[in-house]
């Protein structure tokens, strides 16, 4: 359902996408769905209030100097649900053209206006989502791995009206495990901010990268590695507005029922829930030794969602 | 502070009484304490003064003794222990130091930059103004606004209930400490009109005034933005002030190792010794240039992916907002 944008705009700004929903009659109806390469927004369905889109790219990955650009706009009522597929996986930065170029690629990725500022060469992601009273986002997407050296920068900014309800799973991986890669890639950039009737009511910004201080001769510097281990999956959940207090509500009596002992070694999995300090909100964080674990976990902490997203597209976000 | 300011009125005063003054600057190249009584004439002098009184203040403030509630903040220390973390690697205690210190360094250290800015401004500039009132009143809302703002800021970027929390009571902990344990008791009183009392006076009023919004919960009054206008009103050089708070952050983790029987108290001043001091030095060279982006005008270029504030251990994160879930603890954080 990607509608055609012109050539010129192409060239010009690659990876701007937008999403307008807005409700007629009894449905969500997309006003506007339009993205351009390397970028590509999907809309498999639409029922009743709730649309889902997938957010994908081009090759299944972004490479260093991709700069994605999204702005969504979600109306009064409607319910919008992001998803992707497959994990969004960030190549090594290099010099030059993708990696994998299709013919139809009327120029390379990095293009001069970006090419002078001094990190030309990090993948970045700007989306920005505007949500009016009554409406939700569901923001669902499968988590990002960074490989080897890649440097990703990503920043989600949310404007929410009164009412409105946000989910925001934000999440990564230490890398492709698979070819003995972990925790390798160079910076891992990610801020999340959450606006309330032009109130900002939550920032959240983590900044991974492996620059170590000298720390002189006695000590050995901590690698991102030696930081994060045993875990090698990290997840943020945002939570706020009013279709999600059921949620917060049963999360928070699970977690005040953790009673802590002594333990030699780490737990496989771990999470913590904070309350926000305005707004009745929440901020969830899990650390799991395996991604499939802390999926599991998200799908049965998050499972009152179905009543709102439906089981069909709940199972799409969690399988 | 204005050190050229401070020094014209000094030498104004020194016409008047040539001989008293030179005195008292020479006691006071020597005493820190004279020195804040007796301003120097010359600026080489000014220079050794203001690096006495400087490291005068660093000693007081670095008493582990002040009533600053650090001695219940462990910030995440015991509830690592208590998920297993001990038993991953020998040296955990300075492996928590070097984590804790970073993510605390990258999150606070903007703040008590940009708070020490604001005030240090208002500090300089209040003594131009001796006797105009309002124009000194307009510094001191604006210096107030900005404050509340960073304040603001802060509290919607510590998203753990538990590291709110203990920065909230150790904030406002050293406001109480500056207008009970810094204020210029009446027994000491100078002549008035000396410059050094009015800033110092006017710096009280301004720490009175953000202790009382605290109060009435207008503001949440956290550590980095109390420490940077604590240490600005004192007249403390911004990198002393940054370099002090990070070392105190590191000073009180390895305390709270001590009382949670991980490490020796022998073995926490041999942490001090050797290992802390490369790490504080290291981290407050990577951050003293960060801000918050809060005072930034159009024509700076910061950009907040490379110069803000930001968590850079999502693990410690997890486990400090884990702390009251413990069975037993024996720390606040």
């Amino acid at each position: 359902m990607q509608s055609p944008s012109s050539d010129v705009n192409q060239r010009t700004n690659p990876g701007l996408g937008r999403i307008s929903l807005t409700t007629y009659g009894s449905g969500a109806v997309f006003t506007e769905l339009s993205s351009t390469y390397p970028l590509k927004l999907l809309s498999p369905r639409i029922t009743g209030h709730v649309a889902t889109v997938y957010m994908l790219t081009y090759g299944g990955g972004l490479v260093g100097g991709d700069h994605i650009s999204l702005s969504v706009d979600v109306d009064a009522t409607a319910i919008l649900v992001l998803l992707s597929q497959g994990s969004t996986k960030v190549f090594k930065t290099r010099l030059g053209q993708r990696r994998a170029v299709p013919t139809t690629r009327p120029t390379p990725a990095v293009t001069d206006n970006i090419a002078s500022s001094n990190h030309a060469l990090t993948t970045m992601q700007n989306l920005t989502f505007s949500v009016a009273a009554e409406g939700a986002l569901f923001m669902l997407p499968q988590p990002v791995t960074c490989f080897r050296s890649a440097s990703y920068t990503q920043m989600q900014t949310f404007y929410l009206s009164r009412n409105a309800s946000l989910v925001l799973l934000d999440w990564l991986t230490s890398g492709r495990v698979s070819m003995g890669e972990e925790w390798a890639f160079s910076r891992y950039y990610s801020a999340n901010e959450v606006w309330v009737e032009g109130r900002r009511i939550a920032k959240d910004v983590m900044l991974l990268d492996d620059l170590q201080v000298d720390t002189g001769a006695q000590l050995a510097p901590r690698t991102l590695r030696d930081r994060l281990s045993p875990y090698s999956c990290y997840a943020m959940v945002i939570l706020c507005g009013p279709l999600v207090q059921g949620t917060i509500h049963h999360l928070g009596g699970q977690y005040d029922q953790i009673s802590v002992f002594k333990t030699r070694a780490p737990a496989g999995l771990i999470w913590s829930l904070s309350h926000m300090p305005s707004g009745g909100g929440a901020i969830v964080r899990v650390a799991g030794k395996e991604t499939e674990s802390v999926k599991k976990w998200l799908g049965q902490a998050l499972v009152g969602l179905q009543e709102t997203i439906g089981i069909d597209v709940y199972q799409q976000a969690f399988q | 502070m204005s050190k050229l300011n401070t020094a014209e009125k000094t030498t104004t005063a020194l016409r008047e009484c040539k001989g008293e003054a030179q005195r008292c600057a020479r006691i006071g190249a020597r005493d820190p304490v004279a020195g804040v009584v007796c301003l120097p004439a010359s600026p080489i002098e000014l220079t050794a003064m203001d690096d006495d009184h400087e490291t005068y203040i660093s000693l007081l403030l670095s008493d582990s003794n002040l009533p600053t509630g650090s001695f219940v903040a462990s910030s995440g220390l015991e509830s690592y222990f208590k998920h297993g973390f001990a038993s991953t690697s020998d040296s955990t205690t300075i492996s928590f130091v070097q984590d804790s210190l970073a993510t605390y360094a990258h999150t606070a250290l903007p703040f008590v930059s940009d708070a020490h800015r604001v005030v240090a401004k208002l500090n300089a500039t209040s003594g131009e103004h001796p006797e105009g009132v309002t124009e000194v009143d307009d510094g001191q809302d604006k210096t107030l606004i900005d404050l509340t703002a960073l304040d603001e800021l802060y509290e919607t970027m510590t998203l753990n209930h538990v590291a709110r929390r203990a920065s909230k009571s150790q904030g406002v902990a050293l406001l109480t400490l500056y207008s009970k344990g810094f204020s210029r008791p009446p027994s000491l009183s100078t002549e008035s009109g000396s410059n050094a009392c009015d800033q110092s006076a006017r710096m009280s009023i301004l720490l009175d005034k953000f202790k009382l919004m605290v109060r009435k919960e207008d503001t949440h009054g956290h550590l980095p933005i109390c420490w940077g206008a604590l240490t600005a009103a004192l007249g403390l050089s911004l990198e002393r002030s940054q370099y002090l708070h990070l070392f105190l952050h590191a000073r009180s983790l390895l305390s709270a190792s001590v009382r949670l029987n991980n490490i020796g108290p022998y073995g926490a001043q041999q942490c001090l010794m050797h290992a802390v001091r490369p790490l504080v030095a290291g981290e407050s060279a990577r951050c003293k240039n960060l801000r918050t982006g809060l005072l930034e005008d159009s024509e700076s270029n910061f950009d907040e992916t490379l110069h803000g504030p930001a968590n850079t251990w999502p693990l410690g994160e997890i486990l400090a907002a884990r702390h009251d879930l413990q069975h037993s603890r024996i720390f606040n954080s």
